[in-house]
């Protein structure tokens, strides 16, 4: 009981932390959310004006538009920068001090991305509600049942970015473009993780593909989860998918931290 | 991030190119009649020259990076096309635009993004960054316009093959579209194109200066990347509230559908005259933004 205690004031102290230090740059943060906002705000004026002339594979313009808010949303509460991160502590040499500490300094980035997701998902579900009262499009049917599953989906894709991130990130240790490759798993995703257009509005084959891969669990499963779009044995096989990969990605990282470490040599910090 | 990140070494090399101008200066004064009236002008074109020539000197020697940045370009091509393919599933036109008419956009987008990415990131992108930490200092003692020292102090020469990558994909989708552009309608695209790169250019100052009011934020830049997300398609295909922000507001219809439309003769050549009024006044504001700015900064360190 007492190592429970432990945990939660050690993370208590952290997230205050990591929350203070967010509060110093307010308008950086707005710059990020920005950021995020605008490409799936410029895919659904795509999309919105394909949809003119009617329903495109059964998708109408007011299905877009509930697809792509969930899609901010989701997004923003799942998104992971710690590959960015990863990366300079490790080339300059951030990350000794880090180490000296007697906490894993995964915990550190854990509770940043806690603090950052808190306030800019916050702002979207205020903007959401705002347009949601003018634009009846993007209200979401209501249903307690649907939103809990959403959430555990929310959180386990979130965990799941998180570790690609993170693992991705320690390649640093052995080359100097690890933020090359989250470059290249973020182009790839934009295709197949529905971040440009709902994956049943993919070509039949590349849609199963992205089934043999992480990618649709880190985004599409959770948003059709919270628009309605899968339902039953889906939702089962969605579950499952995200629980196999964030345990690939989980030993993924373990191996990269355990090797990286040993073979570490920077200075400075 | 990482090529940026060697001020020191710029700053030494900045010194020191002002050194040479000014001996290479000596040298010609004593050969030739001094024309005074040129002086500024030339010692402005010197300055830059110099900087630029050191700039490919170091650059010169990461030619790993020339590769990298080429595949990278590569790969944003593919996924820009693959991108495109996915919405031609569903549809035949966007924005009454057909697949390489769009194509031809997506070049020009390529080629300012090569325009943005060696010369305005690298350059006018730091600013941010020095009005917080109060570099800027630096920059002002120079006996040099700011504005333009800021803006083109470095040359990241590897990013122009983006330049060259993007006009091959303009060209390459025009001989798909079967169109060969009139000596005329080329003309036109180059003047628009021109226009293109000083509403982009005004865009940056524009969005840096407001470093001067938001002292905390260093990553200003994205901001732009989040306007500029919105020039990759033509603006015919927004909805109409959105068309008139880009056209008059955040002039980004003007960076790439409009040079867009001159190459494939979608607009009349003489439209082209437009578009350089529309970068001509785009630039005199931002410049005026520029002023307004700087006169808030009062230094921080040095």
């Amino acid at each position: 009981m007492s190592r429970v205690a432990g945990w939660l004031r050690r993370y208590g102290a952290l997230l205050r932390a990591a929350w203070l230090q967010d509060l110093q740059y307010r308008a950086s943060i707005v710059l990020w959310l920005l950021w995020g906002v605008t490409e799936p705000a410029v895919a659904l004026g795509i999309w919105w004006a394909i949809a003119a002339d009617g329903p495109v594979d059964g998708y109408a313009r007011a299905d877009f538009a509930r697809y792509f808010f969930a899609l901010m949303l989701v997004n923003q509460l799942t998104i992971a920068w710690d590959s960015w991160y990863l990366d300079s502590w490790i080339r300059e040499g951030e990350l000794n001090f880090r180490l000296a500490r007697p906490i894993h300094p995964a915990h550190e980035a854990v509770a940043e991305n806690i603090a950052y997701k808190a306030r800019t998902a916050g702002m979207i579900l205020v903007v959401w509600l705002i347009v949601a009262a003018a634009w009846p499009a993007v209200r979401l049917p209501f249903g307690a049942g649907r939103w809990a599953l959403t959430a555990v989906a929310v959180l386990f894709a979130a965990a799941l970015r998180f570790f690609i991130s993170f693992a991705t990130g320690l390649l640093a240790f052995w080359t100097t473009r690890a933020t090359a490759i989250m470059e290249l798993h973020a182009g790839i995703s934009l295709f197949l993780s529905g971040r440009l257009a709902p994956l049943a509005l993919l070509p039949p084959a590349v849609a199963q593909v992205a089934g043999f891969f992480w990618f649709p669990y880190m985004l599409a499963f959770p948003v059709d989860l919270l628009t309605g779009a899968v339902h039953g044995w889906a939702v089962v096989q969605g579950f499952a998918g995200q629980i196999v990969w964030l345990g690939v990605w989980i030993a993924a990282y373990r191996v990269a931290w355990t090797r990286g470490l040993r073979r570490y040599g920077a200075v400075g910090g | 991030m990482e090529r940026w990140g060697d001020e020191t070494n710029a700053e030494g090399g900045t010194r020191n190119a002002e050194q040479q101008g000014k001996i290479e200066r000596r040298g010609g004064l004593q050969r030739t009649d001094p024309v005074m009236m040129f002086r500024v002008p030339t010692s402005a074109f010197r300055v830059l020259a110099a900087l630029w020539r050191i700039n490919v000197a170091e650059e010169l020697q990461y030619r790993a990076n020339f590769v990298a940045s080429l595949l990278g370009t590569l790969f944003w091509i593919v996924t820009a096309l693959l991108t495109l393919a996915v919405f031609f599933r569903h549809t035949t036109r966007l924005g009454d635009w057909d697949y390489w008419e769009v194509v031809v956009l997506l070049g020009v987008f390529n080629t300012l993004t090569g325009v943005i990415e060696a010369v305005l990131r690298p350059g006018i992108g730091r600013l941010a960054g020095e009005v917080k930490n109060g570099g800027l200092d630096l920059v002002l003692a120079k006996p040099v316009d700011a504005q333009a020292f800021v803006s083109f102090r470095r040359l990241d020469v590897w990013r122009l093959t983006d330049v060259l990558l993007g006009l091959g994909l303009a060209g390459y989708a025009l001989y798909r579209l079967g169109r060969v552009p009139s000596a005329v309608q080329l003309a036109a695209f180059g003047l628009a194109l021109a226009a293109a790169v000083v509403v982009v250019y005004a865009l940056w100052v524009a969005l840096m200066s407001l470093a001067f009011w938001f002292v905390s934020v260093e990553n200003l830049s994205v901001l732009f990347d989040a306007i500029y997300e919105g020039a990759r398609y033509p603006v015919s295909a927004y909805p109409a509230a959105l068309r008139f922000v880009f056209v008059y507001l955040i002039p980004i219809a003007w960076t790439t559908t409009i040079p867009a439309s001159a190459l494939t003769g979608r607009l009349e050549p003489g439209f082209a005259l437009v578009a350089a009024a529309v970068a001509g006044v785009a630039f005199a504001l931002s410049r005026l933004l520029w002023r307004t700015a700087l006169k808030r900064y009062s230094g921080a360190s040095g």
